[in-house]
């Protein structure tokens, strides 16, 4: 992987649990994507017409800007697996072969 | 405690009538529908006619028109939205196609939504917020339980702000359900109901229903609602005031013979149906009335469903009346509309409007058969029904003639309901007498008073339309149309005279 990965979370920080969601997050990106990713977290009651731009509704969410295709994760990531996956980031290729 | 519930003009033209005021102030409305009953016109001319009628801003919030598209088809009604925003008195808040296609990881809510929102209030300073409609919310989400808590939160912030929302949802069907996921009208107080269904001529009838105002008074009927090229119309039902003026007085119908088979004319607010077959003299008939009132200073209306102004006073100049003339004193108005131009609720509504602002005396309807043929039966039975209504409510009398297929039709008199509406009923008809045509004239009934039951034969003449001969006497069978002279008597001079011209002019070759 050459260049890295641009991530945006977009959180609501009157939230109490906006910063355990951060963590989880980054515990994650931590361990499978060390020093490969840039995330910048946007708090949307100060920036709304950021979400508005990138069209977001829920809270959390993460949006992977770069590498395409863009892909948007909705909630408190207390699913690695599922992250991952999310992202198409996840480590087991199961290339699919159709017929013919 | 709390006072009455307070409420801001709607912008839908017969809408605040059966909601009693318009939309409740600084809470959040549910408008349900099924698709293509008029939900995003009618919370989209909300929010238009709050900011032109009432100085109100607005924020659209579209989930599933994208706003491009809001502004080009509402252009058709004449709007400039893009002006609007423009001009900082609308904001769009796009969420069309929004978190499609995103992955769901653990407990999440709708911040950046109610952020939006609340920044586009902010932003235009508005009073006024739609939202269009919240159902994609249910096929976005797999928490329906966020979404209703955020649809709470929502309502909760738009009043804590006073200001006036309407949240818009589906239904799948037209049945009891008000809602398509059943949980979207836990969230207002208030619910709308549009019904849209296709009737047997596959025309689509749209109808509006207010379901619950909570802690205020509203109709509950369900009334029609038509998107017209002015946008959304409600029609609310007349309401006729009970303990009406009873008028002993008569006026003349402007046909002297006439009026002595009504032992003095008409009622003054009675209405007549003057029946027969084509060409039997009905439109002369209302002529007559309307000329006789305009004779008399008094202010009328004729309904003309098949003949243009230029023919109706071609028509009426032949009898030597100068009807273009009243119409420029603005003694007689006139509404010459073919009736498939417009629906039966809006020619109801024209006809209203112009009695009321003209304050007609005498009103004269030529003919109901047309709107019978034109309408289905459930709109002609609307259209009637609303049609007397109407006339009970003024004190103006009034004339609607009838066109029956051929001869005397009883059953076609009384399945139009028209029997049982009209006061009077006058019946013009065609005879053959030993080997002529003779008019008939005779009046069927008429409530409240006595009359002649004669028949009476008439003539039209170009110098004083109808005149009224005499009766047939010594005749019978003469509504079947096969008449018979039972006894050999002497009929009137009239008769005479005319029986010579005949033989004259058939002597001479005319015939």
């Amino acid at each position: 992987m050459t260049a890295k990965c641009l991530l945006k979370l977009y959180i609501l920080k009157q939230k109490a649990d906006f910063q355990k969601a951060i963590e989880t997050l980054k515990s994650i990106l931590e361990t499978e994507l060390k020093g490969l990713y840039l995330l910048e977290v946007i708090n949307v009651s100060e920036n709304p017409q950021q979400a508005e731009e990138d069209r977001i509704l829920a809270t959390p969410t993460l949006v992977k800007v770069s590498p395409p295709p863009v892909r948007k994760i909705i909630g408190d990531f207390s699913d690695k697996e599922k992250v991952l996956a999310g992202l198409g980031l996840t480590t087991e290729k199961k290339e699919k072969v159709s017929p013919g | 405690m709390a006072g009455k519930l307070s409420k801001v003009a709607s912008g839908i033209p017969g809408f605040d009538e059966i909601s009693q005021g318009g939309i409740p102030k600084g809470r959040t409305t549910l408008i349900s529908g099924i698709s293509g009953s008029g939900k995003t016109a009618f919370s989209a001319q909300f929010l238009y006619k709050g900011i032109t009628d009432c100085g109100e801003n607005g924020v659209f919030v579209t989930f599933e028109e994208a706003p491009a598209d809001i502004i080009r088809n509402t252009k058709s009604f004449g709007w400039n939205i893009d002006k609007l925003v423009k001009e900082n008195k609308w904001a769009f808040v796009d969420v069309s196609s929004d978190d499609s296609g995103s992955v769901e990881v653990g407990r999440y809510d709708l911040g950046a939504f109610l952020a939006r929102i609340a920044y586009a209030v902010e932003k235009v300073k508005a009073k006024r917020v739609v939202i269009d409609s919240v159902a994609v919310l249910f096929t976005s989400y797999q928490d329906q339980g966020v979404i209703r808590r955020e649809l709470h939160k929502l309502a909760a912030n738009l009043k804590k702000s006073n200001v006036t929302g309407i949240i818009t949802t589906e239904r799948q069907f037209e049945d009891r359900q008000i809602s398509r996921y059943g949980v979207e009208e836990f969230v207002s107080d208030n619910v709308i109901l549009l019904h849209s269904s296709l009737s047997s001529q596959g025309e689509r009838e749209r109808t509006i229903e207010v379901l619950k105002f909570r802690g205020s008074s509203h109709d509950s009927e369900e009334v029609p609602m038509l998107v017209t090229v002015e946008g959304v119309v409600v029609y609310p039902r007349l309401k006729p005031k009970p303990g009406g003026k009873i008028f002993l007085q008569k006026i003349s119908t402007g046909i002297k013979g006439l009026d002595k088979l009504l032992c003095g004319g008409v009622y003054k607010n009675s209405s007549t149906l003057i029946t027969g077959a084509s060409g039997s003299g009905k439109t002369i008939t209302a002529l007559h009335f309307i000329v006789e009132g305009a004779k008399r200073g008094e202010k009328s209306l004729f309904v003309e469903f098949e003949e243009s102004p230029d023919q109706l006073y071609r028509n009426a100049a032949s009898f030597g009346w100068d009807l273009e003339k009243y119409v420029k004193k603005g003694l007689v108005k006139l509404i010459c509309h073919y009736p498939a131009g417009l629906k039966a609720e809006q020619y109801l509504k024209l006809i209203q409007d112009t009695v009321l602002a003209h304050k007609a005396k005498r009103i004269a309807l030529d003919s109901i058969s047309d709107i019978k043929r034109i309408y289905n039966e459930r709109k002609f039975h609307t259209f009637v029904t609303g049609l007397s209504t109407l006339l009970k409510m003024t004190d103006a009398t009034s004339v609607l003639t009838n066109t029956t297929p051929q001869l005397l039709e009883m059953k076609e008199i009384s399945e139009t309901h028209l029997s049982t509406a009209a006061d009077n009923i006058i019946i013009l008809k065609y005879v053959e007498l030993e080997g002529r045509m003779h008019r008939v004239i005779s009046v069927l009934k008429q409530r409240g008073s006595k009359h002649e039951k004669d028949l009476m034969e008439f003539e039209v003449t170009s110098s004083a339309g109808i005149t009224v001969l005499g009766p047939f006497k010594g005749i019978e069978n003469l509504m079947n149309g096969t008449a018979r002279r039972i006894l050999q008597m002497e009929l009137g001079n009239g008769r005479k005279e005319a029986e010579r011209d005949f033989i004259a002019e058939a002597a001479a070759g005319k015939i």
